[in-house]
C-alpha cells in the first residue's frame, strides 16, 4: 500500500470546555479528493486549522508524508507543501491580484535582505519569473483575474475571491490543498466550473491531494473520491458519498433527532 | 472596465519627458520658495499652492495617473533631471546657510523617515524608537571619534553594526507579542534610551557629547567651502552633498527591497498577518528583519547628524522626534519613497516657517498636517502597485 499522503492520529483540540475536534483519524492518499462535510460549528474549519499549525493541537499528531508536523509553525507546514485558503477569504486586498498571487511563491523563492540590496538584479529576476508564472497561473483559471491582474484584490466580487485564493495556492507548488467552502459566493456555473479547474490541477499535477470542506451537495456528489463527515468534532463516517448519506447517524447530524424520527 | 492610466503608454515620449521635466521643476521652486519665504503669509500662501494641486489630484484622479504614467515612461528623463537639479540645488540657495541647514536636516529627516517605512509603511509595524536607533548611531560615531579618533568614514559601519544589533534586539519582542503590545514595547525602548544617554557619564549626561571632529574626504575638510568652476559654496554644502549620498542610498534600498520578494512578504504581513504565514512567510523573522533595516539607516543618518553640527545631546533623540519621523511616513504617503521625502521635508520646514505662531506652532503644524490628510487620506503619495517585466 501506497504511504498515505496526510495522515491524522487522534487529533483534538478543545477551547475551554469545548472539544472542537475530537480523537479524528484519518488518512489521505496522493492523488485523492476528499470533502469534509458536516453541521456548521462542527468543527470542519479547526481541523484545517490543526493541520496547518494555526491552532496546536491538545492531542493526537498530524503527518506529512510519514513526517511528523505536529505543532510546526504555519509557515514550515506551508513550506512542505501544505496549501489552504480560508472560509471567508482572507486576500492581500491592497495589494494586486499579481502580487497576491506571487506572494504563494515565498517559501520557494530565495532572495535574502542582503542579496537583494548587493545582486539587485538576480533579485528582480527572481521577481519577474514568479510575475509570469503568477501570470500563467491566474491565466489558467480566469482570463478575466490575468486581464486585471493590475487591479488590487480588495475590488473583486466573491466568486473571483475564491479563485484568486486557489490560484495563490497553487503558486505554492502544493502537494495537499486544503480548501474551506470554495463553492460559498458561487452560483452554479461558477461552481462547475470550479470542479473542472480541481480536476484540471489534479491532472496537471501528480501526487496532488485536495481536502475539501463543502455544504454544496452536487459538489460534494460529483468530485471527491470519499466523503467524511464531522459531527461535535468527531468524524462519524468516511465512504462514498451515495453510501455515507443513507446512515442514520449522518441522517440525524444533519436534520437533528426529531426530523428523522418524523421521517 | 476603463483602462487605468498607467497601462496606457504616452503616445510619445517627448510629452512625458515634457511633463515630468515640468513636475520636477515646478516641485523644486516650489521648494526653494518655502525656503527662501520669510513671511508667514508667503508661506501660507505657499501651503495654499501645495495644497489647491493635492485637492486637484484628489477630484481629479486621471491627472495624477497621467503624471505617474509620463514619470514610468521617461523613467530616464526623470532620473537625470532629478540628478541635476539637487546636485545644482546649492548654488540656488547661495549664500542663505539657513536655507542650507534645514535641507540637510530635511535630508536626513528623509533618510529615517525611509529607515522607518520599511516597518511602518512596508510591514505595518508601528515602531515609535526610530528617533532611539538614530541617537544610538550618533553616540556610537561621536564616541568612537572622540575617544579613538576614528575619522567618521570609520564610524559609519560601526554606528551602523552597532545599531542593527539593537535593532535585534527591539525586534525580538515582535516575535511573541501583538502590535499593539510591541507598539509599547518600542516606547519603551526609546524612553530608557533617551535616559540612559541623560543618565550615563560616558555619553556626556544632558550635556551631550561636544567637539566632533570634522570629517574631511581626499584632504578636503568639510570646513573649508566648496570651489569648483569659478563656483563658490559654503562649508556646509559638503554635508549636503553627504546628506544627499546617504538619501540616494536610501532610496537605493527602499527600491531594491521593495522590488524583491522581501517587500513582498512585508506587504503580506501589512495586508493579513495569517494569510502571510499560511504562504510561508516566517513572520517574526521579516518583521525582525525590518527593525534591523530601520537601525542600519537610522544609524547612517545620526552619524552624518553629529559631525554634521559636531555636537549632539539626548534631547536631539526624544520620543518626540520618533512621533515625527512617523508623521513624516503617514502625510507622505506609506510605502512610497517619494511621498514619504515630501513627508520629511514638509515637516522639517512648516515648524521652522511657522515660528510666528511661537507656542501655537506645533498645534499649526497639526492642523496642516490633518488638513493635507483630509484632502488625502492615504497619504500625499500614496502606494502604487508593482508592475513587473514589459510592464513595469
Ligand atoms: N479560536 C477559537 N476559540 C474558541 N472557540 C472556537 C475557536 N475556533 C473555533 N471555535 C469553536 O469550535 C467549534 C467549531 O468551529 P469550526 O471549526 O469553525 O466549525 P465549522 O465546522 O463550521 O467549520 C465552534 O463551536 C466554534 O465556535
Ligand atoms: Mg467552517
Amino acid at each position: 500500500m501506497t504511504q498515505p499522503l496526510l495522515s491524522l492520529r487522534g487529533l483534538g483540540i478543545r477551547f475551554g470546555g469545548l472539544v472542537a475536534v475530537d480523537d479524528v483519524d484519518f488518512d489521505l492518499p496522493p492523488s485523492h479528493i476528499t470533502c469534509i462535510i458536516g453541521p456548521n460549528g462542527a468543527g470542519k474549519s479547526t481541523l484545517f486549522n490543526l493541520i496547518t499549525g494555526i491552532y496546536k493541537p491538545g492531542s493526537g499528531r498530524v503527518l506529512l508524508d510519514g513526517q511528523d508536523i505536529t505543532g510546526l509553525p504555519p509557515h514550515q507546514i506551508a513550506a512542505k507543501g501544505v496549501a489552504r485558503t480560508f472560509q471567508s477569504s482572507r486576500l492581500f486586498e491592497d495589494l494586486s491580484i499579481l502580487d497576491n498571487v506571487m506572494i504563494g511563491m515565498h517559501s520557494r523563492t530565495k532572495t535574502s535582505v542582503l542579496s537583494a540590496l548587493l545582486t539587485p538584479r538576480r533579485a528582480r529576476r527572481e521577481l519577474d519569473a514568479c510575475a509570469e508564472e503568477a501570470s500563467a497561473i491566474l491565466r489558467s483559471l480566469s482570463e478575466e483575474l490575468y486581464m486585471r491582474r493590475y487591479e488590487p484584490a480588495g475590488i473583486l466580487p466573491q466568486a473571483d475571491r475564491r479563485r484568486l485564493e486557489i490560484a495563490r495556492a497553487l503558486a505554492l507548488h502544493p502537494r495537499l490543498i486544503l480548501l474551506d467552502e470554495p463553492s460559498s459566493g458561487m452560483d452554479d456555473r461558477d461552481t462547475a466550473d470550479l470542479m473542472n479547474d480541481i480536476r484540471r490541477v489534479m491532472r496537471e499535477n501528480p501526487g496532488l491531494s485536495f481536502l475539501i470542506i463543502e455544504h454544496d451537495m452536487r459538489l460534494v456528489a460529483e468530485l471527491p473520491d470519499d466523503v467524511i463527515v464531522i459531527d461535535y468534532g468527531k468524524k462519524i463516517a468516511q465512504g462514498q458519498f451515495a453510501d455515507v448519506r443513507l446512515l442514520p447517524r449522518v441522517q440525524q447530524a444533519y436534520l437533528g433527532q426529531k426530523a428523522v424520527e418524523h421521517a | 472596465m476603463a483602462m487605468t492610466a498607467t497601462h496606457t503608454h504616452a503616445p510619445a515620449a517627448f510629452p512625458s519627458a515634457l511633463i515630468v521635466i515640468a513636475a520636477e521643476v515646478l516641485g523644486a521652486a516650489l521648494l526653494w520658495g518655502l525656503l527662501e519665504a520669510n513671511s508667514t503669509p508667503v508661506v501660507l500662501a505657499l501651503l495654499g499652492v501645495m495644497g489647491a494641486g493635492f485637492a486637484l489630484m484628489q477630484i481629479r484622479p486621471q491627472i495624477e495617473d497621467i503624471i505617474v504614467g509620463a514619470f514610468r515612461a521617461a523613467r530616464g528623463v526623470a532620473l537625470w533631471v532629478g540628478i541635476l537639479i539637487v546636485l545644482t540645488y546649492p548654488i540656488l540657495l547661495g549664500a542663505n546657510t539657513y536655507a542650507m541647514h534645514l535641507v540637510i536636516v530635511a535630508l536626513l529627516y528623509s533618510v529615517l523617515a525611509l529607515a522607518l517605512n520599511f516597518q511602518l509603511g512596508s510591514a505595518n509595524i508601528p515602531n515609535f524608537a526610530t528617533g532611539a536607533t538614530y541617537g544610538i548611531g550618533a553616540y556610537t560615531s561621536a564616541l568612537l571619534a572622540i575617544h579613538f579618533g576614528l575619522s567618521m568614514w570609520a564610524t559609519l559601519p560601526a554606528a551602523a553594526l552597532v545599531a542593527t544589533a539593537f535593532g535585534f534586539l527591539l525586534g525580538i519582542p515582535s516575535m511573541r507579542t501583538r502590535d499593539s503590545y510591541l507598539a509599547l514595547v518600542t516606547i519603551a525602548f526609546g524612553i530608557v534610551i533617551h535616559q540612559m544617554l541623560n543618565n550615563l557619564s560616558w555619553t556626556g549626561g544632558p550635556n551631550g557629547l561636544v567637539g566632533i571632529p570634522a570629517p574631511s574626504l581626499f584632504g578636503h575638510s568639510f570646513m573649508q567651502p566648496i570651489q569648483f568652476a569659478g563656483i563658490r559654496l559654503p562649508p556646509q554644502a559638503n554635508f549636503y552633498y553627504l546628506a544627499l549620498a546617504l538619501l540616494g542610498l536610501a532610496i537605493l534600498s527602499a527600491k531594491r527591497l521593495h522590488e524583491s520578494r522581501i517587500g513582498l512578504a512585508w506587504n503580506a504581513i501589512r495586508a493579513d498577518e495569517l494569510a502571510a504565514r499560511s504562504q510561508g512567510i516566517n513572520v517574526a523573522w521579516y518583521k525582525i528583519l525590518a527593525f534591523a533595516v530601520d537601525a542600519f539607516l537610522a544609524a547612517f543618518a545620526g552619524t552624518i547628524y553629529a559631525f554634521y553640527v559636531s555636537y549632539i545631546s539626548p534631547d536631539n533623540f526624544t520620543f518626540l522626534v520618533s512621533v515625527t519621523i512617523m508623521t513624516m511616513v503617514i502625510v507622505g504617503g506609506m510605502d512610497n519613497t517619494f511621498g514619504v521625502i515630501v513627508g520629511a521635508f514638509l515637516l522639517t520646514l512648516l515648524p521652522e516657517k511657522l515660528r510666528i505662531f511661537s507656542d501655537y506652532r506645533l498645534l499649526f503644524v497639526s492642523v496642516v498636517v490633518i488638513l493635507f490628510l483630509i484632502l488625502r487620506p492615504k497619504g500625499l503619495f500614496p502606494q502604487r502597485q508593482r508592475h513587473y517585466g514589459a510592464h513595469k
